[in-house]
């Protein structure tokens, strides 16, 4: 990224040659039934509306391309990931997991590698006989991007049980799966790298923690962060307690720290780009102090949201999924400043929040 | 399995099959989400037994829970079960007159 400097002599470039200014923030949602949204979070619009075919009711986790002119969503009750190309909303890719004996889903957990040549998609399998289902082992499947709209994986690897999100490093040699526990597994042939804790993790005197990670944000920092409850004790007793976990994706450094006694949910969490705080959503706004693991404020939302988000120069704070509202909260303040309905109004659901960078 | 009897003879015959080791082995969970998986209290009950801390309104996590078969006892499951409850109807909060009831089919 440029630096501050930089960025604002690029800027007076533009406009002593008569250019617009320096684009902000985009911001990529979906929503109820086939909808994928482009927003300038600046001018609080809707950039693009598009229509995903196929998507049979369901968008779900969106992963943009590392290039920035694609996003992969899981579509299709989870059971088709499409590409789709954010400069004219055409489907590029789609691989449909399931065939006519076999379901395949795929619950929230896919990403991409660094150069953007291979998806890889977590599936859970089905066996669909004629008087049973089977339980398949899950694998991870790896697709070609460029392999279009009929996708086949080119390598196949087994996977552990349970896992609902995926998490590229900047390598490309590996990539990270949370589910009961942080897997770390190589690109090439998935062998299993290593194993840390998250139902096993190591926080002396804390019960066994819960942890729902559904929302794969990484952006800005590179660093994945989500809210953790555990009862650590307090005073001698054991206390529900909500700690931070961090997890960034460069270093590989895995952080947990309790920060309040559990006073409010919160479904997901981001990280401001100077990692001082951080940011929850549920039925609250939560800010958290890093540094300080305390609680640093906490307002009333209108109404629930899931998914959490901020501005890349970490001013504003982007929240939507649940309902039709994409909101914008001051990072400082945490006071309300703009609020905008999806057009039609449909439920984003569980559909990620993801914030694409000015270029 | 002890104090369990067997009503029918499909359950004789896995009673049979476990003893002799034949029985295929039994896997809890394969995914976090998704029908009952979860033992999380449900709609009825949030986490520090109220309900102040449940979704607002209920309609803001309506298809958050359909869509993954997050609590299927209480909302249907559109990902394999039911899944047109929710054609036609892309917001919860202005179309909940329009969802119906679902049963199990016959």
């Amino acid at each position: 990224m440029p630096s501050p400097r930089r960025r604002l002599a690029a800027a007076l470039l533009l406009l002593a040659l008569g250019a617009p200014a320096l684009a902000g923030d985009l911001i990529l949602t979906g929503a109820k039934p086939d909808k994928l949204y482009v927003i300038d979070a600046a001018k609080r619009t809707v950039l693009h509306e598009y229509r995903i075919p196929g998507a049979n009711g369901l968008v779900g986790s969106l992963v943009p391309s590392p290039d920035g002119k694609r996003v992969y969503a899981v579509i299709n009750r989870m059971e088709s990931i499409v590409g789709v190309d954010l400069a004219t909303g055409a489907t590029v890719f789609r691989a449909d997991l399931s065939t006519p004996t076999e379901r395949v889903k795929d619950f929230f957990a896919l990403t991409v590698t660094p150069d953007g040549r291979e998806l890889i998609a977590y599936e859970v399998p089905t066996r669909l006989k004629p008087s049973e289902y089977e339980v398949e082992q899950p694998r991870f499947a790896v697709f070609r991007t460029d392999a279009g709209l009929k996708a086949q994986p080119v390598r196949v690897y087994p996977a552990q049980r349970r896992m609902h999100m995926l998490l590229m490093r900047p390598s490309g040699k590996s990539f990270y799966a949370l589910g009961f526990e942080l897997y770390e597994y190589d690109v090439k042939t998935g062998r299993l790298l290593g194993t840390r804790g998250i139902q096993h993790w190591e926080m002396p005197g804390h019960s066994q923690p819960d942890l729902l990670a559904f929302w794969p944000v990484t952006e800005p920092t590179g660093v994945f962060t989500s809210p953790v409850y555990a009862e650590a004790p307090q005073d001698g007793k054991p206390t529900p307690t909500t700690a931070l976990m961090s997890l960034d994706v460069a270093t590989g450094a895995l952080d947990y720290r309790d920060f309040e006694p559990m006073s409010a949910l919160i479904f997901s969490t981001v990280l401001s780009p100077d990692r001082r705080s951080a940011y929850g959503v549920y039925s609250t706004l939560t800010k958290i102090d890093v540094p300080g693991r305390k609680l640093a404020g906490r307002v009333p939302l209108d109404h629930t949201f899931y998914s959490v988000n901020v501005a890349t120069d970490g001013r504003e704070i982007y929240m939507g999924g649940a309902m039709c509202d994409v909101g914008f909260y001051d990072a400082a303040t945490l006071e309300k400043k703009a609020i905008l309905k999806l057009p039609g109004c449909a439920d984003q659901a569980l559909a990620s929040l993801r914030v694409l960078a000015a270029h | 399995m002890s104090e369990l009897k067997p009503t029918n003879r499909k359950a004789e015959l896995l009673l049979d099959a476990a003893a002799e080791g034949r029985a295929a082995e039994v896997y809890a969970m394969d995914t976090v989400a998704g029908c009952a998986t979860t033992f999380d209290p449900g709609w009825e009950v949030d986490p520090f037994g109220g309900v102040a801390s449940l979704c607002q309104p209920m309609e803001a996590d309506l298809y958050g829970c359909s869509d993954p078969c997050w609590w299927p006892a209480q909302v249907p499951d559109t990902m394999n079960t039911y899944p047109d409850w929710d054609a036609g109807k892309p917001s919860a909060q202005n179309d909940w007159r329009e969802l119906d009831a679902v049963f199990p089919k016959k």
